[in-house]
Parts: C-alpha cells; sequence; structure tokens
C-alpha cells in the first residue's frame, strides 16, 4: 500500500494530466460534425423523431378543439384529416370526408354501447363553446399549449404558426403574441407564403394597417408564384408576376395544385385592399388571378362584373357584394 | 382430568412435486395426550415431526389421516384457536408497528373487548419488560426484544393453552431464566404449556410430562423421571430411545 | 367482520407509514407546479392541459400504489414469517383475504382522496369554479377501477411465484386493457381463426377497466354521466372483485404457509 502522500500525488497528476488532454481534445471536438453542443434540448433528446412527436401534439391539440370526441386509430377519421382548428381559420384546404360526427359508427354489441356513456359522445368546436357551454368561444386557447409544444419540437411545420396565430388574434384578442410568434414562423420558414397571408390578415383586421397587409400579402403570392419552376426568377415584384400569370394558360405545380386555396384568399384579400381604395382595375386584375385557383370562378365572375359595372363597362345587375 | 390437546392415529404425508420422487411421511399415527394444567415437552431430533405435529394442531397443515383436536374441537375448525396462545419458533412481527400496536391488532382478532384490551396490554408489557419500548417500531427492536413481543402476543387473549416452538432459542441465559419463570407462573395459574425445545436441560426442570418422537413416530410418552429412569439424565435417555450409540474415538 | 376490518386496519397503517404515497404525492405536486408555471403566450386562463397532466399522474400514481401494495401483501406475510402467528389465532384464510383486499382498496381510496383533493384545488385555481359531483363520480369510479385491480393482483400474488412478476403481469393487462380493451373486438376481426375466437372470448371475459376513465370527461368539463350508468359499473366492478376474490380464496385455502 502506498502512502497516503504518494497517492494525493497521484491524484494531482491524474487531474492535470486530464485537464490538459481536454484541452488538447477541444478545439476537435468543436469542429465535429456530429457534436450536439449548440443544438436545442429537442433536437439533441429526441433527434429526428421530434416531428413525429409534434405531429402527435398537434393532433392533440384538434382533440381538445373538439373536447376529447376524436376518432382513435381504430376509429374512421375520414372526417378529421385536416384538423378541424385548421379548417376553421378559413386558410387550409381541407381533405376530410365523411360523417364527423358517427365516426364511432353504429355500436356493434351492448359492451361498446355501455362503454360509450363514458366518454365524449357529441361532435363540438371549442370555439363555439365547446362541450359545456360555459365559457363561449375563448375556451379555444386550450389547444394552445399543445400547438406551442408541436412548435417547439417541429419548428418547421407552417400550419401550427398559421392556427395559433389566427386563434391568439380571432378568439383570444391576443394581437401582439400573435405577431411575435408570425414573426417567429418565418424565422423558421421563410419561403411559407401561409405565414405571411396570416400576418397580413393580423395587419389588416387587428392593426387596420392597410399598407403592411398589402406588402405582406405581395411577399405572400410572389412566393406562392415561385413554387412554379417556370415562374421567371430574379426582382420582379409581385404585380409584375401575377399579370404574366393571368395571362398564360392555367399549369399549376403540384405543390400549388394542394394549396390552391390560400393563393385565393391572397389575392381576393389584395383584390378588397384596391377595391376599398378605389383601384378597381387592379382588384379585377387580382379576382382574375384568385379564379385560377378557386374552386368557384363562376362566383368571382360575378364579383368581376360587379366591379366592372361600377367602372362603366359593363352593364350587370346590381348584386350583393362578395364582402 | 381434561384432555385439552388430542391427536389420534394422526398420520401427515407430503408428496413432493418433482417426477419420480415418493411420498414423505412426516408422521405416522401419532397419537398424543395432554392434560389440562400440565406443562408438557414434545421433545425429538431435527427432521423428527415436532414442527409438523404443531402445523397440524394449528390449522397450518391438514392431516392426511386420523384427527387432532383442542378442547375436543378438531383443529381444522377456526374456533379451536380461540383460547390457545402461540409462539413461533422464529418471531417476525409487522416491523412497521409498535409493540402496543401488534398486541391491540391481535386483541382485536381475539374479540376482547376494548376496555379489557387496554388493561390486559400494559399488564402483558410489564410482564415481558418492554414498556419503555412498547411505543417504539418492532424494526428497532433486538432479537430478544423481539421474542419477547412474541411471549406477549402469544398471552394476549389470557390463553389456556400455550403452544410454544423452541420459546428459549436464541436468548441469553437472563432471556431463558425469564422464559422458565413464564412458563412456571403459568402452571402455577392453571394453565397447559405444550412446547418443544432442544435444551433438555430447561425440559428436565419444568416439564410434567414428555413425549419423544423420532421419525414420526412417538418413541416415549411419560413423566421426566420415568423416561430417565436409569440413565444418568434426560439427554442420556433421550440418546437411547432415539437409537444413538456413541462410540469411543479411537 | 371485526377480523377482516383489523386486518385492513393493518394495511392501512403500513400504507401511511411506508414511503411511497408521500414520495408519488410530492412528485405529482412538484411536476403540476412546474407545468403550471409554463408561459403560454401570456395566458394565465388554460387550464386542460394541466388537469389533463394531472390526472395523469393521479393515474399512474393510483395503478403504482394499488398494483405494489397489493402484490405483496400476502408474500411479505409468508417472508417475513408473520404469516404463522396471524394464522394461529381464530382467522379464516378468506378473512385474511378479505381483510387485505379491503384494506388495501380502502388505502386506495384514501390516497384517491388526497389525490383528488389536490386535483380540484389546481383546476379551481384557474377555472374558478368547483365541479363536485363531477369529480365525485370520476373519483368514485376510479376507487372502484383500483378494486378490480387489487382484486386481480391479490389473486396474482398467490399464483405468480414473486411479487415483482405478479406486478409486472398486473401492469401491462391493466395498460392493455385501458388502451386497447374498447376495441378488442375490432382487433379480433383482422386475425383468423381459432385466435380470432379467442380474442372475442377475451373481450367479453377481461373487465372492461376503460368504463371507469372518465378523464377526458373531467378534462373537458362534460356534463354529469347519468347515475344509472355509473351505479350499473359500479356493480359490474363487484362482480368482478367478487370473481377475483373467491378464486383468491380457493387458492389461498390449498396453499402451504410453511
Amino acid at each position: 500500500m502506498l502512502p497516503p502522500r504518494t497517492l494525493w500525488l497521484l491524484l494531482l497528476a491524474l487531474l492535470v494530466a486530464g485537464f490538459g488532454l481536454a484541452a488538447q481534445l477541444d478545439p476537435q471536438f468543436q469542429t465535429w460534425r456530429g457534436s450536439r453542443t449548440g443544438g436545442d434540448f429537442f433536437k439533441v433528446m429526441l433527434g429526428d423523431s421530434r416531428s413525429m412527436f409534434a405531429n402527435s401534439f398537434y393532433v392533440k391539440a384538434d382533440e381538445y378543439y373538439h373536447s376529447g370526441y376524436y376518432p382513435t386509430i381504430f376509429d374512421d377519421n375520414a372526417a378529421f384529416q385536416t384538423a378541424h382548428m385548421a379548417a376553421d381559420t378559413g386558410a387550409v384546404s381541407t381533405k376530410n370526408h365523411g360523417d364527423e360526427h358517427g365516426f364511432l359508427g353504429p355500436t356493434r354489441n351492448w359492451i361498446d354501447a355501455f362503454g360509450r356513456n363514458f366518454f365524449p359522445d357529441r361532435h363540438t368546436h371549442l370555439d363555439q363553446g365547446g362541450a359545456d357551454d360555459l365559457g363561449g368561444s375563448e375556451n379555444v386557447r386550450e389547444i394552445l399549449p399543445w400547438l406551442k409544444l408541436s412548435a417547439d419540437l417541429d419548428p418547421d411545420n407552417v400550419q401550427t404558426y398559421t392556427v395559433t396565430a389566427y386563434w391568439l388574434r380571432e378568439r383570444m384578442n391576443n394581437v401582439p403574441e400573435a405577431d411575435a410568434l408570425l414573426h417567429e414562423g418565418i424565422r423558421n420558414c421563410p419561403d411559407s407564403y401561409d405565414i405571411f397571408f396570416e400576418l397580413g390578415r393580423l395587419y389588416y383586421e387587428a392593426y387596420h394597417d392597410r399598407q403592411r397587409a398589402r406588402n405582406v400579402w405581395l411577399e405572400g403570392v410572389r412566393l406562392w408564384l415561385r413554387l412554379d419552376p417556370a415562374v421567371p426568377r430574379g426582382k420582379l415584384s409581385a404585380t409584375q408576376l401575377i399579370a404574366g400569370w393571368v395571362d398564360r394558360p392555367t399549369n399549376l405545380s403540384p405543390v400549388q395544385a394542394d394549396n390552391q386555396l390560400v393563393m385565393e384568399e391572397l389575392t381576393t384579400h389584395l383584390a378588397k385592399l384596391d377595391e376599398d381604395e378605389g383601384n378597381l382595375p387592379e382588384a379585377i386584375e387580382w379576382l382574375e388571378a384568385a379564379q385560377k385557383v378557386s374552386e368557384t370562378p363562376q362566383v368571382l365572375q360575378l364579383e368581376i362584373g360587379r366591379l366592372r359595372y361600377q367602372l362603366g363597362v359593363e352593364f350587370i345587375p346590381v348584386l350583393k357584394p362578395l364582402y | 382430568m381434561t384432555t385439552i390437546l388430542r391427536t389420534d392415529k394422526l398420520r401427515v404425508e407430503f408428496r413432493s412435486r418433482d417426477v419420480g420422487q415418493t411420498t414423505k411421511v412426516a408422521l405416522r399415527g401419532l397419537d398424543l395426550e395432554v392434560r389440562a394444567g400440565e406443562v408438557f415437552g414434545f421433545l425429538g431430533p431435527n427432521g423428527a415431526g415436532k414442527t409438523t405435529t404443531m402445523n397440524v394442531l394449528l390449522g397450518f397443515v391438514p392431516p392426511t389421516r386420523g384427527a387432532a383436536y383442542l378442547f375436543d374441537i378438531d383443529v381444522r375448525q377456526p374456533i379451536a384457536r380461540q383460547r390457545i396462545g402461540y409462539l413461533p419458533e422464529l418471531t417476525y412481527y409487522y416491523k412497521f408497528l409498535t409493540a402496543e400496536e401488534l398486541l391491540r391488532f391481535y386483541a382485536k382478532i381475539f374479540g376482547l373487548p376494548r376496555p379489557v384490551a387496554n388493561r390486559r396490554i400494559p399488564e402483558l408489557l410489564k410482564l415481558v419488560e418492554l414498556e419503555t419500548a412498547a411505543r417504539r417500531p418492532i424494526k428497532t427492536y433486538s432479537k430478544g426484544m423481539q421474542q419477547r413481543v412474541g411471549l406477549a402476543q402469544a398471552l394476549i387473549n389470557d390463553p389456556d393453552l400455550l403452544i410454544l416452538d423452541e420459546p428459549t432459542s436464541g436468548l441469553d441465559p437472563l432471556g431463558r431464566m425469564k422464559v422458565r419463570e413464564i412458563i412456571q407462573r403459568l402452571k402455577n395459574e392453571g394453565k397447559t404449556v405444550f412446547f418443544s425445545s432442544h435444551e433438555l436441560g430447561e425440559v428436565e426442570s419444568v416439564c410434567d410430562r414428555v413425549a419423544i418422537i423420532h421419525q414420526g413416530e412417538l418413541k416415549a410418552l411419560g413423566r421426566v423421571a420415568d423416561i430417565t429412569g436409569s440413565h444418568a439424565n434426560l439427554e442420556k435417555a433421550f440418546l437411547d430411545i432415539i437409537g444413538y450409540s456413541s462410540q469411543p474415538a479411537s | 367482520m371485526k377480523n377482516i376490518s383489523a386486518v385492513a386496519g393493518i394495511v392501512i397503517k403500513e400504507l401511511y407509514r411506508r414511503k411511497d404515497f408521500y414520495a408519488l404525492f410530492i412528485v405529482t405536486v412538484v411536476i403540476c407546479g412546474m407545468m403550471a408555471m409554463i408561459n403560454i403566450y401570456n395566458d394565465a386562463n388554460i387550464v386542460r392541459y394541466l388537469k389533463e397532466i394531472c390526472l395523469d399522474l393521479i393515474w399512474i400514481a393510483s395503478l403504482v400504489i394499488a398494483i405494489t401494495t397489493t402484490a405483496r401483501q400476502i408474500p411479505a406475510e409468508r417472508d417475513n414469517r408473520t404469516l404463522l402467528p396471524l394464522l394461529a389465532k381464530p382467522l379464516t384464510r378468506t378473512q385474511l383475504i378479505l381483510g387485505k383486499f379491503l384494506g388495501c382498496w380502502l388505502a386506495c381510496g384514501l390516497a384517491l382522496l388526497c389525490f383528488y383533493l389536490f386535483f380540484g384545488a389546481l383546476a379551481a385555481s384557474r377555472e374558478h369554479h368547483w365541479p363536485v359531483l363531477n369529480y365525485l363520480q370520476a373519483g368514485l369510479m376510479h376507487w372502484f377501477l383500483l378494486g378490480i385491480i387489487v382484486a386481480f393482483a391479490l389473486l396474482g400474488s398467490l399464483i405468480f411465484a414473486a411479487p415483482s412478476s405478479n406486478a409486472t403481469i398486473c401492469f401491462v393487462l391493466v395498460g392493455g386493457i385501458l388502451f386497447v380493451g374498447r376495441n378488442l373486438d375490432r382487433v379480433a376481426l383482422t386475425l383468423r381463426e381459432p385466435t380470432r375466437a379467442i380474442v372475442n372470448a377475451l373481450y367479453y371475459a377481461l373487465p372492461h377497466l376503460e368504463f371507469y376513465d372518465l378523464r377526458d370527461l373531467v378534462v373537458h368539463n362534460w356534463p354529469l354521466v347519468a347515475w344509472k350508468y355509473i351505479i350499473l359499473a359500479l356493480l359490474y366492478a363487484a362482480f368482478y372483485m367478487a370473481v377475483f376474490l373467491i378464486g383468491a380464496c380457493l387458492v389461498f385455502r390449498r396453499k402451504a404457509v410453511n
């Protein structure tokens, strides 16, 4: 057995050697491509599976939107392909079909019939009060924690920002938080036309700032148009791009085809802005662009006709405005 | 004299679950009688069947053939145990309870009215010298203290028959003396004590009658003096009865 | 009855003298406290996520308490050799089993009471209303669910070799029934015979523990369940408790205790 003094000196020598080795290796560690020291907590802990968790929390938020009345993996979820909390914002194309009220189907046996008394049994939406009809439309705040968690886990999911911001603005009257969230969304997803549309709605409806709304919507249009590789790149403005696009035959890229609704919303909102400011020819041009992506072009045609009548270009019966 | 404890051609067999193993016979037609008011020693070498006999008397093991009775009630009836006290060889009790709580629990099972239990518990704690430790959890007790708790719980219902399995096992000489004193006191009160022990010197000094069993069979039954007979002491008589012959070292 | 209540009293004493319940309660309180402090878009009135997290923790804690407490009752009596002095008293084996069951079930009930009081206080701090009847229904159903589980675990403690294996099997079974039990008949349809028949038989034979899970109703403030259905569910639970307890008594009668 070594004397105590020797043991202490040995320990000291080991500590010095360890420290020196760490100092020597640290620069190499910092340049190591697999280093996780710069990553955020979720990225480090969960890796690529975080988007899977994010999606499950997104679905959880929709489940809360329905006060727990939600299909499991065993039920018919055809009517829940697109989250209702997203579809109700009016800016998301929905793939839902089938019966949202009766996804459980008829009762299969007495156990199933009896068991249905012990879980939510009615289709409701939180923004209309939900199951208890107590709190009114502010109940929709209850979906926010899950949306926040989903956004933290997967910052690249655009819909999380737009849905959250919509409900923050529309029902909770929490405009500053919605504004901050959308700006965060733009930082994480700079090419997202959905976020620009929602931001524009915020500026227009909450701040009544038409100019900023216009700028942001134009940026949204530009980003949407550039989804088509055939659309010219460079420093063309959205107005210039849209003029060329309207004159060409309709030829949407696959991504554009899946996101027609947001383009329709962008163009109809820009048309409304121009109409309010008396720029009727520009408004008509926006509506013609909207027709190319709308599922109801004939309705927009009536609007175009109304504006042309106001311009004195056409005679049409007086119709109620679209807005 | 009233017979307190009786076995009638008691036979106990244990069937092994292993394939190819035969049945083990623990007791072979044991006939035993213990009379009221006597101190009865139950002796035998390890594996003789003493514990099996006690297990049958206490209802832990059913007899294969024959019967056993306490106070003329078949031991398979729980009421047969209403007037007995039992001290097992290895004394373990609920570690999270205090001695007082343990005694109160057993008093409730015996159906003792609360005033009776309130009077009896301090008396017993004083008898076994645990008054100062009565409110401490049993897990803090030494082996000797646990043994004394065991004795107290065996006496909680003021039993007419006390069944003790190796009551002085693990005790120091002072502890053993205290147990002997308690047994003597109980005898003076007219209680019956039935106990097994390897301490033949103790058995010789306190017992009225003894029984010696070996390999499940009763080999001897009678008064200590009669069994000792011409032997120097009970130990030598015991060894002779079980067939042990000592060879001088060569 | 006095014997049964005496044994039950010992079990309850054991629960509040062990650290399990306090540790689980403190963990629940700490986690809920941390969750409550999270800033969610500067909105201090959001409450349902907190209710759900709290109820989930309560369910986990209650299952842990129920299963681990019950699984070790008879094996601990045997291993600690406290069973012999107990059965040497005028106490039948059936009374012992019933006393253990009653003690574990009442102990779970007391634990649940503490948990649900905390839950009620937590929810009321944000909702500013206290639906007592809803909580009562949920707590009562939860308690009866634990009764079924306690009875099953007691039977398991007499059949399985070790408390750990019994507890594992109980957790797996309870978790499986809660998650899949409701749809086991649909799972059966996807299988071939004879597996289909077996799974179908299980669907009808196993206790449907999901009946007793009223968390969604409590979290989302649904109206009360009709009391006639609650009573029927409680009777259903009582039936399964009786079945498992009778099984336990029959098994214990034949078991060697030494």
